[in-house]
């Protein structure tokens, strides 16, 4: 069975590491001290891109990348720490601002040093009121023992950390969201360009950053780059010649909720397979796995077949899916799809934060439609439509055949493709909010397609053997299209 | 809402501790108008709900209208309008809540106290008569790991049964 590898959640049972002295007793604020008196802030930065570190908050974005193109002459410059863990099925974040506060500080403080940052703002989610609790009492001893505040340790650096709560609006984990309501207002989501790297909070330079990123950052700093590049894989991006490295590197804590056993937070290498996970999770609670959300409510479904799927950023991603916030759902087979999509789309149809039109309308549109196919009122009559599949040359398109389908599952598909179309990832909306409404709604219509055609035949929501509720392999658009990515090592 | 047609039936202000923490919150941000939600969160336990008088002052505090704050009190699902049960009961919902069972354990917070839930724009309907509980569903509390979760004022409850629920409740 795969091991767990705990680095950032090492000491987080120790007693008492909440509090500075035990947290110092574990080599607390030492890295920090290390990287102030062994590296120039460009090493730091440079350190960070080379460990090939991406974002945990969702995207996934390459941090040291991002800090790149924050332009270094324009004072002051902001660093917002995003905390405000909503995405359904993730808890990592608040185990970190319970239990272990004084390792974020240190992080934030590494990033502050490497960017020439001096104010840092967490903006920790309205429901955490302990999580705040604990950072706000680390917040204070920090400053106490001189490593907040003005010339933190004689070393002319200048770091202010504040914390900010949210109040309940899933939509202010999105950057842009977080940075308007940090400024006090609606938390709508801008449009980019401009990105905050340029143009954030107060219109001034801002790094947006995870918690469990920026947790990251001491061991990088601590340990080096090649001890850190040496956990989880390294693809080659074989859109290019010679194969250009494409790092998913790091441990992931890994929040497994739904039907297992052993439900928590996992820190693992990247890159193991969903199945593993299961297992490392003390397996399935139930008989067979109907399904798996890989990362988050907002990630495409995977279907039993797609267990073998390795859980890091590149491989969801090329199995037309996303690590996302790494929240792992399992659903076994006593679950309904259609009941699960209907809990879905009621999150999103609330947590639309209303600026754009397709969004506002389209996400209560097809909440409606799934509420009245699992109502057992799906419309009855079935439409005519192409049929995509394996197209000629191998390739899934168009097969230049018919399909009928019934109504209500044409329209579910075509308002989710509406609002964000899966297929041509393109969207007519502001944030990739969108893009998580149809990503769920399209992928769980498609894979489980059986069981929501049973539903609205039966009249009732009607529950399919694991076997009978998946399309199979050769019909799932996704298994179809899905590369499996080759690591570096592989390929030479 | 123009400022003069605000009724201000019950009078608000900050009292000497909260009006201390104000100060000192405005002073983090290079605009006073990013004081805005910790401020309006402050109000809140202090007045236990936000009406337009609380409105008013949080606008003078920060110099803005008092449509701006009205504009944010509307948007975030944690600003009430109305007042609530002195204890607010938030049953979490979401997918991997669902998956453990959490109708059950709000179907039997509707029984015992005898309510509804209470909605965005009605509140007093998930308000029982004595004025004491307000129960309310939540999206994901990111504790899906102990699910199912609620959250009685700023405590979180975990791996909840119908039984534990009366425990708790009745050492309120
Ligand atoms: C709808 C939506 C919700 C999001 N919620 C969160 C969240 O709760 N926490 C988070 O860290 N990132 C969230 N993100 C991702 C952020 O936009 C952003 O990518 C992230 O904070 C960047 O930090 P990272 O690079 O360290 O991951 C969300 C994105 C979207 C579109
Ligand atoms: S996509 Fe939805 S959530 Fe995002 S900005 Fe538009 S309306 Fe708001
Ligand atoms: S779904 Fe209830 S805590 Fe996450």
């Amino acid at each position: 069975m795969v091991q767990q590898k705990r680095i950032l959640y090492e000491h987080l049972d120790v007693p008492n590491i909440n509090t500075f002295d035990v947290y110092r007793q574990h080599d607390g604020y030492k890295r920090f001290e290390k990287a102030i008196a062994e590296y120039q802030p460009d090493d730091v930065s440079k350190m960070v891109m080379d460990s090939g570190l991406k974002g945990r908050g969702g995207a996934g974005f390459s941090t040291g990348l991002k800090w790149s193109f924050v332009p270094k002459d324009i004072e002051p410059r902001y660093l917002c720490c995003n905390a405000d863990e909503s995405e359904p099925g993730t808890f990592s974040n608040r185990y970190v601002l319970e239990k272990n506060p004084h390792l974020l500080i240190e992080g934030i403080l590494i990033c502050c040093y490497a960017m020439g940052i001096e104010t840092t703002y967490v903006y920790i989610r309205g429901e955490f009121t302990l999580g705040k609790k604990m950072l706000d009492a680390a917040l204070e001893e920090a400053y106490e023992q001189g490593y907040l505040g003005e010339n933190i340790k004689d070393s002319g650096i200048n770091v202010n950390i504040y914390s900010h709560p949210g109040a309940g609006a899933y939509i202010c984990g999105e950057e842009t969201g977080l940075i308007e309501s940090l400024e006090g207002k609606r938390g709508q989501p801008r449009n980019k360009p401009p990105f905050p790297a340029v143009e954030g909070v107060f219109m001034k330079p801002t790094v947006v950053q995870n918690v469990e990123t920026l947790c990251n950052l001491p061991f990088i700093v601590d340990k080096g780059v090649e001890w850190y590049t040496e956990m989880g894989p390294i693809y080659g991006d074989a859109r290019f010649d010679p194969p250009k490295p494409d790092p998913n590197t790091g441990t992931k804590l890994y929040c497994i909720s739904g039907d297992v056993n052993e439900p928590g937070v996992y820190e693992l290498e990247l890159g193991l397979t969903c199945s593993e996970l299961i297992e490392v999770a003390g397996g399935l609670r139930g008989e067979e796995v109907k399904a798996v959300i890989p990362g988050g409510s907002s990630a495409p479904i995977l279907t039993h077949y797609e267990l073998d799927t390795r859980l890091d950023f590149t491989s969801l991603t090329l199995a037309k899916s996303m690590l996302g916030s790494g929240g792992i759902i399992v659903m076994n087979e006593t679950r309904n799809i259609v009941d699960c999509l209907l809990n879905i789309m009621k999150f999103y149809a609330h947590e639309s934060c209303g600026q754009c039109t397709p969004c506002r309308w389209g996400t209560p549109w097809v909440r409606d439609i799934v509420q009245r196919i699992a109502d057992g009122e799906g419309r009855q009559e079935k439409i005519t439509r192409p049929k995509f599949g394996i197209a000629e040359g191998g390739r899934w398109g168009d097969t230049g055949e018919t399909e009928e389908i019934y109504e209500d599952l044409d329209l579910l598909e075509s308002v989710a493709n509406n609002i964000a179309n899966v297929d041509t990832m393109t969207w007519n909306t502001i944030c990739v909010f969108g893009i998580a409404v149809s990503w769920p709604a399209v992928s769980y219509m498609r894979k489980f397609r059986p069981e929501f055609e049973a539903t609205i035949r039966e009249g009732k929501l009607t529950t399919l053997s694991v076997e009978e509720a998946t399309v199979p392999p050769e019909e799932n658009y996704a298994f179809q299209q899905r590369i499996i990515p080759k690591e570096m090592s592989e390929l030479g | 809402m123009s400022d003069e047609i605000i009724q201000l039936e019950t009078p608000f202000q900050f009292n000497e501790e909260n009006m201390k923490k104000v100060d000192e919150l405005i002073g983090r941000y290079p605009i006073k108008e990013a004081a805005m939600l910790p401020t309006l969160h402050l109000a809140q336990k202090q007045a236990g709900y936000i009406s337009p008088a609380v409105m008013k002052h949080v606008a003078d505090l920060l110099e803005v209208t008092v449509m701006k704050v009205k504009d944010v009190v509307t948007f975030y699902p944690m600003f009430f309008e109305e007042p609530v049960g002195e204890y607010v009961i938030r049953v979490c919902q979401t997918l991997p809540c669902a998956l453990r069972d959490c109708k059950v354990v709000l179907d039997h917070l509707k029984e015992k106290l005898g309510i509804d839930v209470a909605s965005e724009t009605n509140l007093a309907k998930g308000t029982t008569e004595d004025g004491k509980y307000t129960l309310m569903k939540v999206e994901c509390l990111a504790s899906c790991d102990v699910a199912p979760v609620i959250m009685i004022n700023d405590d979180l409850h975990k791996n909840l049964t119908p039984e534990k629920v009366d425990e708790i409740l009745n050492n309120l």
